[in-house]
């Protein structure tokens, strides 16, 4: 290819580019710059800046509550969907590989069904103590919610070893099931499940929807803090998105981080073959 | 008293037989063969052995106990795979360690023995690297001391060598066989070359189509094929067809082949003369002697082989090849007329059906 044409692309290609990042970065610019504004209504730029927001969003009566429960609601998410997960994508490769299109699709249906639909059938259902809108309910819909994102990683992770191989040799050296997944598969597929980890806890730290109709305001978490202050003051509620931002920006950086360290070690692995 | 012992084991995949009626007993210490063209069900006997595949019907035992429905890694068997199958994640020496911390052995006796199978496979210096760090054939001398660390009753290997290069290959083939010898290890070995079959087996199984054609010593499978699927598929051999015409002799088309064994088959049979190539000599001028073949033809082709060269002849429109030590004295062209010249008792005779 010609490097120069290679090298230089058409203004239609920067005016896409232009767009998006754009479309992408000014809500969240805005929220930032709202979130230390003083006023914001009548000029450009702001009238002043100042830190009370934050001050005001840490001094919140349920701000650690709510980030403490909604760190408890993303970390048992993730283990819950770990147990599930990682233990059923291994067994559909090795023992019944035919039924892996029907586990893809079964992985699809969580994103066809509306949350509100999910929520409100998992109440009427288990209506009964002590399931009955507790958070241990919120937990079992919040990883049926979430778990495509858990699912996709760890079988792609699983799709690049060559399981059923590493499986017979375990065996053949004398291990069990649960020997092998721990000592042999789970290593050799650790950057899917980092993946799917963060995926998922960036995902539910952010939920909203189910939170409010499974529990409501008995167990508040990060975002329902939130949308309680966007009725009260718009710029606290900004400071509290930003603080929201911060935290899934560091998960995603974590993704970022464990998915190039894995990529390089897979190449190292594959690369000598 | 055999060993390992396979009582008319069967296996289906769906509609397609794999295994037919197996049966075979492996003596203790010995090194045993399954040869045969891909999809013959060698390696699915195999991994019925090492508990990886279900027979449908049929026994498998071992050291006189019934091991048919013991899961694989209850077995004591160990296998050494194609692919090398050796933990990514772990280093050589943790590979090798692996069966052993599965068995619960002390940690100064697991030190022990990994040291003595590295020694065994001479890469003691490179334990502490990782398998992507290996050559192949460094990757499958591993596999082979993982598998031996723990001692198995019984040694598989399946295809260990198809993923390697020729040199590595007969290197590592010899190698194989030194250690088998020197463990004394009962050792069932898959592949579909027939050179690395027959030089390194104590008894080699030919199967096709998921039954055994011929158990035997390799020399006996090269000298005594029992079928037609036998005598063509280990080495080459020319084929004659014809019917007996007394108990000495085959009348094909051309000619009258003088055959020392007759076997079982009586006077107006149709049956096959075979004919290994290097039994074949060229002659320019006929020398008539009793118990010889003569058949005339013309040079059609010199292939050199490096230790032999091969001649392929037309007779009367039939192509015979023929091996011969080259000399460079007796220079051969193409066109040239010859005679080809081979003994009563090179001659072995098979039935049409099989």
């Amino acid at each position: 290819m010609n490097p120069s044409r290679k090298n230089k692309p058409s203004t239609w290609q920067y005016i896409l580019i232009g767009v998006f990042l754009f479309y992408m970065f000014v809500p969240i610019v805005s929220t930032y710059i709202f979130s230390v504004a003083t006023r914001w209504d009548r000029t450009i730029l702001p009238e002043g800046y100042t830190l009370n927001y934050y001050t005001q969003a840490f001094k919140a009566s349920y701000f650690i509550s709510s980030l403490k429960n909604s760190f408890i609601l993303s970390i048992a998410t993730v283990l819950v969907g770990l147990i599930i997960i990682v233990p059923t994508v291994y067994w559909v490769h090795v023992r019944v590989p035919y039924t892996k299109p029907l586990l893809d699709v079964l992985m699809i249906l969580p994103f066809g069904i509306p949350a509100v639909v999910l929520a409100l059938a998992l109440v009427q259902v288990y209506n009964f103590a002590p399931l009955a809108r507790s958070p241990v309910l919120l937990i079992g819909a919040v990883v049926i919610y979430s778990m495509p994102f858990m699912y996709r990683p760890v079988s792609n992770a699983i799709q690049a070893i060559d399981v059923i191989t590493l499986t017979e040799a375990g065996q053949s050296l004398g291990a069990n099931t649960f020997q092998l997944l721990r000592r042999v598969i789970i290593p050799n597929i650790l950057t899917g499940i980092w993946s799917g980890s963060l995926l998922v806890f960036a995902t539910v730290f952010a939920e909203f929807t189910l939170t409010k109709l499974i529990v409501g305001a008995r167990f508040k978490t990060f975002p329902m803090l939130l949308v309680e202050y966007t009725r009260i003051n718009g710029n606290t509620a900004a400071a509290f998105s930003v603080i929201s931002f911060t935290i899934a920006w560091l998960a995603s950086l974590l993704i970022l981080w464990v998915g190039s360290k894995g990529q390089a070690s897979y190449q190292k692995a594959i690369g000598a073959r | 008293m055999a060993y390992l012992e396979l009582k008319n084991v069967s296996k289906q995949f769906g509609n397609v037989t794999a295994v037919r009626d197996f049966n075979l007993d492996i003596e203790k210490g010995s090194l045993v063969s399954f040869l045969g063209p891909s999809g013959c069900g060698k390696t699915t006997t195999l991994r019925m052995i090492a508990g990886f595949e279900q027979p449908d019907q049929g026994t498998i035992t071992l050291d006189n106990i019934d091991i048919t429905t013991i899961p694989p890694n209850k077995r004591d068997i160990g296998m050494v795979f194609q692919a090398y199958a050796l933990f990514p994640n772990l280093s050589v020496r943790e590979n090798v360690a692996f069966g052993l911390e599965m068995k619960k052995f002390p940690k100064n006796e697991i030190n022990q023995r990994v040291s003595e199978v590295l020694e065994m496979v001479r890469l003691t210096t490179i334990a502490n690297r990782f398998p992507h760090q290996l050559s192949g054939g460094q990757q499958q001398r591993i596999a082979l001391a993982r598998a031996l660390a723990v001692q198995p009753r019984v040694l598989l290997l399946d295809e260990p060598l198809s993923a390697l290069d020729a040199e590595v290959r007969v290197a590592l083939r010899a190698e194989i066989r030194r250690i088998q010898s020197q463990l004394a290890i009962t050792t069932v070995y898959v592949t579909h070359d027939q050179e690395e079959a027959l030089s390194i087996s104590d008894k080699v199984v030919v199967m096709n189509n998921g039954c055994i054609e011929q158990v035997g010593s390799p020399e006996s499978i090269y000298r005594q094929p029992q079928t037609r699927f036998v005598a063509t598929f280990i080495g080459t051999a020319n084929q004659f067809s014809g019917k007996v015409s007394d108990d000495h002799s085959v009348q094909c088309e051309h000619a009258q082949l003088q055959v020392a064994d007759m076997r079982q088959f009586s006077k107006g049979e149709d049956v096959v003369v075979l004919v290994r190539p290097e039994s074949i000599q060229i002659q320019f001028e006929p020398t008539h002697e009793p118990n010889w073949n003569l058949l005339e033809g013309v040079i059609e082709t010199v292939t050199f082989h490096g230790a032999v060269t091969r001649i392929g002849v037309n007779a009367h429109g039939q192509r015979i090849v023929a091996d011969i030590t080259y000399s460079s004295s007796t220079p051969i062209s193409l066109g040239q007329h010859c005679w080809l010249a081979f003994r009563s008792e090179s001659c072995q005779v098979m039935g049409l059906e099989k």
